[in-house]
């Protein structure tokens, strides 16, 4: 499906090279996104998509896929135009990938990882958990994965050997469920996902406690492939996504994400998940 | 009636169990095929989120409150996930838990049991991934069952009620013939009255034989009554019959001397010597005629009841057996025991009567030239009478008549049955002993209270 499109795209656009802007206007903006999101409240989404919709100038076809990995694989195969990564996918791919826009949630562009257990249970830092069981969200991602894995690293240990078992829930929510509903004792999970849920689902995460934060680090971003940066429809994705506190309906959207706006942040914020991703590569 | 409502509630329960048992089994299997659908490709590749996301998504879906608990393992046993991880924990065996359950063809309620347990093989493409292990709640059809069961028993209980009191008053129409009658008996013990034809059952039924039969019977018994109460006059006049013709000898042999007294008085009308002899013999005669005569009187006087008893009524029995025991040339002991105080407390006639029948049954029995006793005597609370005689004792039928109330045939003996009637109102007793060839018959007679008279 999405090899027949962009193959039309292709072929489309090389035969009629002579009226390109009526093709991107009658072409849907394809925009990727992570499962990591609060991808299970499809009102927000839609939010989503008719602000930028809105401040595209056309409509936007959203692309969810159950991992990081095949999202990320859509956007650098060019199925999709941009996605909202992560940082660590970014900087895995930091050679094809350029950022966006970086979103800014409590005014920076930053957020934590945070490392959970239930309500009732005594840990108190990570090596409390050893050998229990562990929930991360994927492999992909920073605060689900490789804050806690580096941080493993870092002291010598693997964790698929430090905790008794791990499972992977491709959701910042489900790691919070699993852990809230006792199927784990433990969950690696997206801070602001976490804050967020805590309005939003309070008898969700009044049932679990946060155990340790990590360092502040970049926000997921926008991105999109280096070589299409130039493309106007990629510009113009990056303007709406830069101004979207600009107009209501982006304000409205980015109020239901709790975000106050995005930034063309340096990539420099990535620098810690940089010095996790060669500490877990060293153990390796 | 019972029984059949119990029969039939029985039925209509085990066909209700068997209708839920294949409700459960079906929707069982349902769920267990839908779980393997669901669950089959995460268990094969282990994905212990999804697993768990699609337990609990199937546990809020259409079986919600049915299935109560479920957990999913691998071929060998070790829990992937359940719907309450705390009660499965991730990666533990399933072990123990599972005891009990039963197969989703098999599967059955039991009993009140509310909750029962499931085990099914997970089936993947064919191939047997993993095991589902569900609680299903079953308390909706316990409670159906528990309340089809309390129906029926009400239902039962009430239509044995109505058809109880139903067959209550009817048996009580059937059977108030019965009941009037039986009070009718009741109520007339003392003196059996007819039913009248007025209240007769209407209708040739049982009950109008029954009644008939029963006014047949009151009529017979009155019969009866008027049969004995003939006898037992002509019982009485019975020992005056016997007595009669030695009474007439009585009366008839001092006639003669009489007369010849008279014929000498005529002829030696001027011998004052020889006319005051004779007339003194006269007199002498006429006073035996007179208390011969006045003892018969006083034996057949009507009005006797109210006449006590007195030493001069023993003098009288000793009067009017003396022919008849002179006729037998037979030996009379006459013992009167002295200080008989309390004889007035008696009335005269039946203890005379009595002593006369005894006396005359005596005499009868012992024979020509036998021998005959009396005697009577007084206790603080008792009269005692004893007649005794040498002859060959009483005879069954005589011993029958004398000592018990049943039926008795016409004839033999001297008014037996009349002594037994007049001392069972005396609330007396009557003994019988035969020893060394003497036969005595006891009579005691319980003393009334003073101041009232005999009950004759």
């Amino acid at each position: 499906m999405h090899l027949t499109r962009r193959n039309l795209i292709v072929t489309g656009g090389a035969a009629m090279m002579s009226t390109p802007g009526l093709l991107q206007a009658q072409e849907p903006f394809r925009l990727g996104l992570t499962p990591v999101f609060l991808d299970n409240d499809a009102g927000v989404i839609e939010r989503l998509r008719g602000a930028l919709a809105s401040a595209l100038g056309g409509s936007i076809e959203l692309e969810q896929r159950r991992t990081y990995e095949e999202v990320t694989g859509l956007l650098l195969e060019g199925s999709v135009d941009a996605a909202w990564l992560c940082g660590y996918p970014y900087l895995q791919h930091r050679q094809t990938l350029s950022l966006l826009a970086v979103p800014v949630w409590n005014g920076q562009p930053l957020y934590q990882s945070y490392l959970i257990a239930s309500t009732d249970d005594e840990a108190s830092r990570l090596d409390d958990l050893r050998g229990g069981t562990h929930a991360f969200s994927d492999p992909d991602s920073n605060s689900g994965y490789l804050v806690t894995a580096s941080d493993l690293a870092r002291a010598g240990q693997r964790p698929e050997e430090f905790f008794g078992r791990t499972i992977f829930t491709y959701g910042h929510r489900n790691v919070v469920r699993a852990v809230a509903d006792g199927l784990v004792r433990s969950g690696s999970v997206d801070g602001y996902v976490w804050e967020v849920l805590t309005t939003q689902e309070p008898e969700l995460t009044q049932r679990t406690r946060v155990i340790s934060k990590s360092e502040w680090i970049g926000f997921p971003p926008f991105c999109a492939r280096s070589d299409k940066m130039g493309d106007l429809r990629v510009r113009q994705m990056q303007t709406a996504l830069l101004d979207l506190n600009k107009s209501q309906v982006g304000k409205a959207a980015l109020r239901l994400l709790q975000l106050d706006g995005m930034t063309d942040a340096d990539p420099s914020i990535f620098d810690g998940i940089a010095l996790r991703m060669r500490d877990l590569a060293a153990q390796r | 009636m019972v029984l059949v409502g119990v029969i039939a509630s029985q039925q209509v329960l085990a066909t209700l169990g068997r209708v839920q048992d294949a409700r459960i089994r079906e929707l069982a299997q349902l769920h267990v095929q839908a779980l393997s659908v669901a669950l089959g490709p995460h268990v094969l590749r282990d994905d212990i989120w999804e697993v768990y996301d699609t337990l609990v998504r199937s546990a809020g879906g259409a079986d919600v409150g049915r299935t109560v608990f479920t957990a999913v393992t691998n071929e060998n046993g070790r829990v992937l996930a359940a719907t309450d991880p705390d009660r499965a924990p991730l990666d533990s065996q399933i072990g123990d838990q599972v005891v009990g359950a039963q197969s989703p063809e098999k599967l059955t309620i039991t009993g009140d049991v509310v909750q029962i347990l499931l085990l099914a093989p997970l089936v993947y493409q064919g191939r047997e991934v993993g095991q589902i292990f569900t609680e299903l709640d079953v308390s909706d059809l316990v409670f159906e069952r528990t309340r089809a069961a309390m129906l029926l028993l009400l239902g039962n209980a009430v239509a044995t009620g109505v058809l109880a009191l139903i067959g209550y008053l009817a048996m009580r129409r059937m059977l108030s013939p019965i009941t009037r009658l039986a009070r009718r008996m009741q109520e007339t013990a003392q003196a059996p009255e007819p039913i009248p034809e007025s209240e007769l059952p209407r209708g040739d039924t049982e009950m109008t034989r029954l009644v008939r039969t029963y006014n047949a019977m009151v009529s017979a018994i009155e019969e009866k009554s008027e049969t004995e109460h003939r006898l037992a006059e002509r019982e009485r006049f019975v020992s005056l019959g016997r007595l009669s013709s030695s009474l007439a000898h009585e009366i008839n042999n001092p006639l003669g001397g009489l007369l010849n007294a008279t014929d000498t008085i005529r002829e030696y009308a001027d011998r004052p010597d020889v006319v005051r002899q004779s007339s003194d013999l006269l007199k002498r005669g006429l006073e035996h005629l007179r208390d011969v005569a006045r003892a018969t009187l006083d034996h057949n006087r009507l009005d006797r009841s109210s006449v006590p008893l007195s030493l001069d009524d023993l003098d009288d029995l000793q009067l009017l057996i003396g022919p008849e025991i002179k006729r037998q040339q037979q030996q009379l002991t006459w013992q009167v025991a002295a200080g008989l105080t309390d004889l007035s407390r008696f009335a005269s006639a039946p203890v005379r009567q009595v002593a006369l029948n005894l006396l005359l049954n005596a005499s009868a029995a012992a024979g020509q030239g036998g021998q005959i006793t009396f005697g009577v005597s007084q206790t603080p609370n008792e009269l005692r009478m004893v007649f005794g005689d040498n002859g060959p004792g009483l005879t069954n039928e005589a011993s029958n008549r004398l000592l018990s109330s049943g039926p008795v045939a016409p004839g033999g003996g001297v008014g037996l049955r009349l002594v037994r009637d007049l001392v069972a109102e005396l609330d007396g007793h009557i003994g019988v002993e035969r020893d060394d060839g003497t036969t005595e018959i006891a009579v005691r007679l319980p003393l009334p209270q003073t101041g009232k008279a005999g009950a004759c």
